[in-house]
């Protein structure tokens, strides 16, 4: 199977963690996934300082990412839960109201676009379960990743509203430890597992909040035993990687949790070093982890 | 403790949005509510000091949500609150009241296609995208961004906002 999908960067993996989008580049062509980068895609735009804040700005923009890849002949393939929210509710919303539907394409034509409605959009956990699915994948790990407990946050805005995202139970997710397992490492039963990583709180509101948030959850997983964590949405990862660096100065205990995007747990289980995934980029390092890699 | 709504806030907050009539003030939101960190608890809830706001467009806690609909999922009676905050965000933000990082964030969207600050940092950006041997961060085409959020009616909300 080889599956051709428009690679949805967004703007916070291309521009604050490009070791993600290199990541990404190297191991989903791999397991035959082909990623077509197109110059035309821009924010989605991003929903809770924008989407929220002018619905019909938003919907318009993101209904022009969406004929971009539909003039392309493409799915979408997202490696952000906040890009996965944007693109749904658009899609969501138009599929099932003509008048805004109508509204909304005559905004994008002023532009030369018409949303159809033909692109699906995956986020590329959905991939990895349903398009490459778990033979495939075992069959990828060629080191496993025994041995390792891993705490896995599948955050907020892939999983609610539920009738919108269709993706997993928001208050029970299972997609993300049974990746986990594949790779032969074993999910930590954790508490406080579907609450907030606390960017967007630590972002427009409080500080205070987020690190309390933030620690709250980083106990849980060591409580747990976890040896590292994995996350599939870049601000979550920026939050529990920078975020818990900063926090760690002053606001809660030093964790020492190393966090990593999905994906480089993929590809440390293919084979590539622990450099190669990009762990010189974090901030979060652990001795004790990092000889738990075995080669 | 039951939570009570104070009847003068919870008038005006009603008309906007009747919907929060049906809230049984059970207090199930607040157990799975992120925000609860930023100082309110599950038993005084977020979603209760949003409810009974006086001028609640302008009540700056409205920010602290996240959007993660939580509450909305849990919710025995189908409040979603999550509706509420975003509505109320929307009209903050037409009159001006939004705070001043959304501002630049739709500013940057504009004038970038992207979310975040790349005006200064674009060579570092570009530096440690080199080593990760991927493609310097392409132009988005601003030109034809622009063109819908003025036809969507942005700009104007923007400039409405600036003149408070």
């Amino acid at each position: 199977m080889n599956e051709r999908f428009a690679f949805f960067r967004g703007c916070f993996v291309p521009v604050r963690l490009p070791h993600v989008e290199a990541i990404a580049q190297k191991v989903l062509p791999e397991i035959g996934i082909t990623l077509t980068n197109l110059d035309e895609f821009t924010c989605c735009p991003e929903p809770v300082g924008i989407g929220i804040n002018d619905k019909m700005t938003w919907l318009s923009l993101a209904a022009r990412n969406l004929a971009v890849a539909e003039m392309n002949g493409l799915d979408i393939i997202t490696v952000c839960n906040g890009c996965t929210y944007t693109l749904r509710h658009a899609q969501h919303a138009l599929n099932k109201n003509k008048q805004l539907r109508d509204k909304v394409n005559e905004t994008i034509s002023e532009a030369g676009y018409e949303y159809k409605g033909t692109a699906k959009v995956k986020h590329f956990l959905e991939v990895l379960k349903n398009d490459v699915g778990a033979k495939r994948l075992k069959d990828a790990v060629k080191y496993p990743l025994s041995g390792l407990t891993i705490a896995t946050h599948t955050g907020c805005h892939i999983l609610s509203p539920r009738e919108v995202m269709e993706f997993d139970d928001p208050f029970d997710p299972s997609t993300l430890d049974d990746l986990v397992t594949i790779l032969g490492a074993a999910p930590a039963d954790y508490d406080m597992k579907t609450m907030c990583c606390g960017w967007t709180l630590m972002t427009y509101g409080s500080r205070e909040g987020a690190y309390a948030l933030l620690g709250s959850k980083l106990a849980n997983m060591k409580l747990a035993k976890a040896d590292c964590m994995t996350v599939v949405c870049p601000q979550c990862f920026y939050q529990f990687d920078m975020g818990q660096w900063i926090a760690s100065r002053k606001d809660i205990p030093r964790y020492d949790l190393p966090v990593f995007f999905y994906l480089q747990l993929l590809g440390l289980a293919m084979g590539y070093s622990l450099q190669e995934v990009g762990y010189d980029s974090h901030k979060v390092k652990n001795p004790l982890f990092e000889g738990k890699i075995k080669r | 403790m039951p939570i009570s709504v104070k009847y003068k806030a919870k008038n005006e907050i009603l008309q906007k949005f009747p919907k929060v009539e049906i809230c049984l003030k059970c207090n199930t939101c607040g157990l799975v509510c992120p925000v609860q960190y930023a100082g309110f608890s599950a038993t005084e809830t977020y979603v209760n000091s949003i409810f009974s706001a006086t001028e609640p467009e302008k009540n700056p806690n409205i920010w602290l949500c996240v959007s993660c609909h939580k509450c909305e999922e849990i919710c025995p009676y189908e409040v979603k609150p999550t509706e509420v905050i975003e509505a109320l965000k929307d009209e903050a933000f037409e009159k001006g009241y939004a705070p001043e990082a959304i501002r630049e964030e739709i500013n940057q969207v504009l004038a970038t296609g992207y979310a975040f600050p790349i005006f200064q940092s674009l060579h570092f950006i570009n530096r440690e995208r080199e080593r990760r041997g991927l493609k310097p961060l392409g132009d988005r085409n601003t030109a034809e961004i622009k063109k819908i959020a003025a036809k969507a009616g942005l700009e104007g909300k923007i400039a409405g906002g600036k003149t408070k």
